[in-house]
């Protein structure tokens, strides 16, 4: 399973009860559509760090790199580029 | 046949009300030879004005009630028998009786008989419990039961416990009971002079008059009657009464109305989808001269569907409550029916005060939300044997629980109900606004929206919809959301279905039955 495929099933599984992961368009606007609202983004960012090994105090977190699959997407991978815990998960 | 009491001596006894324009008696207008339109002005109370129109022509169709006709005549001679069956109970003078409101012209001429006879009457819906009727009979200090048999006939059961003398306030005709979707129903007694003033504005803005047929789908204990029934009979209309059993057949109700061919048509939003889904885009009703939508809001699809069915006709959406009678009324053409935009509630019906009060009740002008709060001339002044309205500048005030907005150019647009408001994370949703835009959605065809308890968010709003195809993702009508509504209104979970959604008696969605499936 793709980077991509593994957050859209999560975001599916966790917040979109009943909509197939290959259904959320990796560019569907997940803030403005209340799919995320300011609770949940908390969550997700706890997940990301978690299942990613981002480390997030030293990150500076801003609400658009939870926008949509993509942003998640691109946030996770600048973030762990050139770390040791890439080959890892991405298996 | 039974001799007709003379429509004056009904009269006696009623203080004229002040917001009645004086009119001739309907003996003058009999004299004078008019109309039975002319003969019952605003003012005189529905058994004077029956009366009235049954002596001018008395042959013609009073009531059209499966296939069949009741003449006014017969409906008056009906009446006749029934009264004197009343007055030989010997029931002190003024006491009320509970009449069980099943539809037919019996029962109608039944409640003719009460009113002629000056005796208040509590309408019961058929689909009410022995216990909740039991303690509506209580009360209302009703003497007893009667359920109409056949012509002038009908079953008396005494009440078990005999009650005192009821306090109602003088005048008192009828009693409706509200709708009690939450405890137990509330009474509304309603003046002869209230309800006169409205059959009598009734028949004005619809032009009510001998022959006019008139559909009449809600039952005879909802306040929609007031007008289906008893405005019409009022000024020597007919009355087409939809059979309850069958108030929910699309096909039946199409044949109704293309047989009987009605002039002016009144009911719930639901009564119009049943018979926009019958008719199909086929069938016209030319007809109609008068469609007036009343309930709650109808949809804007729905709306939209409207003029082909009634080409003919003027559409109207009327604002109303049980407590204060109909208050404001918007009519339109074709081109406001198909441009999906909010109706606004209209203009005040004559006679009728408004004002939008906010939170702290009290009253504000200018843009902005807030609580209707109405004086109309037909309303009750508090319910029985419970609060009375609140009076101010001589006038009591009903507080409707509806949430209002007024924009920058008086507008007034209705918004939901003040106790369907829920916090999502501290923002103030009304669910039904929630649900509208779900219906705005033209590949939605039913939605409810309720709010279920979250620990962390206050609240959670779950949609139920049913697509008119099955190509409708949740996605889809997420994002249709997030274009209409402020993030917190949009619903957390969308729960798409195939079936129909649950509705109650009143055809309305049965909210209660959808958060118990939900939470189970």
């Amino acid at each position: 399973m793709s980077q991509t495929q593994e957050i859209s099933e999560y975001l599916v599984t966790r917040y979109l009860p009943g909509t197939p992961a290959d259904e959320l368009p990796a560019d569907y606007d997940l803030l403005d559509n209340g799919v995320i609202d300011s609770l949940s983004l908390l969550e997700l960012v706890g997940w990301v760090s978690e299942r990613y090994a981002v480390a997030l105090d030293q990150i500076d977190l801003n609400p658009d790199d939870f926008r949509s699959v993509t942003a998640v997407d691109s946030f996770i991978t600048r973030n762990t580029q050139g770390s040791d815990t890439v080959a890892a998960v991405k298996e | 046949m039974t001799s007709l009491p003379p429509a004056d001596a009904v009269e006696a006894g009623q203080p004229a009300a002040d917001a009645a324009p004086a009119g001739p008696s309907p003996a003058d207008a009999v004299h004078a030879g008019l109309s039975p339109a002319d003969a019952a002005p605003a003012g005189l109370s529905p058994a004077g004005a029956v009366h009235a129109a049954a002596r001018l022509a008395p042959e013609r169709v009073a009531v059209v009630h499966r296939g069949g006709g009741t003449s006014f005549a017969e409906l008056i001679a009906a009446s006749g028998t029934a009264r004197t069956a009343l007055d030989a109970l010997g029931l002190p003078a003024g006491q009320p009786i509970a009449v069980r409101a099943a539809k037919s012209p019996q029962t109608v001429a039944l409640i003719l008989a009460c009113f002629a006879a000056a005796r208040p009457v509590l309408l019961l819906s058929v689909d009410l419990g022995a216990q909740v009727a039991g303690n509506l009979v209580q009360r209302a200090g009703c003497a007893g039961v009667a359920a109409a048999t056949g012509d002038g006939a009908f079953d008396w059961v005494p009440a078990p416990v005999p009650a005192g003398p009821p306090d109602l306030p003088p005048d008192t005709c009828l009693m409706l009971t509200t709708s009690g979707s939450t405890g137990v129903p509330k009474i509304v007694p309603l003046t002869g002079a209230a309800l006169g003033r409205f059959t009598g504005w009734a028949a004005d803005t619809f032009a009510l008059g001998a022959g006019t047929r008139v559909l009449s789908h809600a039952p005879l204990n909802f306040d929609l009657s007031l007008l289906d029934v008893w405005a019409t009979l009022a000024h020597g209309g007919t009355v087409v009464l939809v059979d309850p059993d069958r108030a929910a057949n699309p096909a039946y109700l199409l044949d109704l109305v293309s047989t009987t061919r009605p002039h002016v048509v009144q009911a719930v939003p639901m009564f119009y989808r049943l018979l926009v889904s019958a008719a199909d885009g086929g069938h016209t009703v030319p007809e109609v001269r008068h469609v007036v939508l009343t309930g709650e809001h109808t949809p804007p699809t729905l709306r939209a569907a409207l003029p082909e069915l009634f080409p003919g006709a003027v559409l109207h959406n009327v604002y109303g409550c049980t407590e204060t009678n109909d208050s404001f009324i918007h009519s339109f053409g074709a081109d406001e029916a198909r441009d999906g935009a909010p109706l606004p509630l209209g203009t005040p019906l004559p006679g009728v005060h408004a004002h939008l009060a906010g939170d702290d009740g009290e009253p504000f002008d200018g843009p902005g939300t807030g609580e209707l709060v109405v004086s109309t001339p037909f309303q009750a002044v508090g319910y029985l044997a419970g609060d009375r309205f609140p009076v101010r500048a001589g006038r009591a005030w009903y507080r409707t629980g509806d949430l209002v907005t007024r924009d920058d150019r008086g507008r007034l647009v209705l918004v939901g109900r003040t106790d369907f408001q829920v916090k999502i994370r501290g923002v103030r949703v009304s669910l039904e606004e929630v649900e509208q835009v779900l219906l705005a959605h033209p590949d939605v065809a039913e939605a409810a929206v309720v709010a279920l308890p979250d620990a962390a968010a206050g609240a959670r709003i779950s949609a139920v919809l049913r697509p008119r195809s099955s190509g409708l993702t949740s996605l889809q009508v997420r994002t249709w959301c997030a274009q209409h509504l402020t993030r917190a209104a949009i619903p957390a979970v969308f729960d798409l279905r195939s079936a129909p959604l649950p509705v109650g008696v009143t055809g309305k969605v049965d909210r209660a039955r959808l958060t118990k499936e939900l939470t189970a």
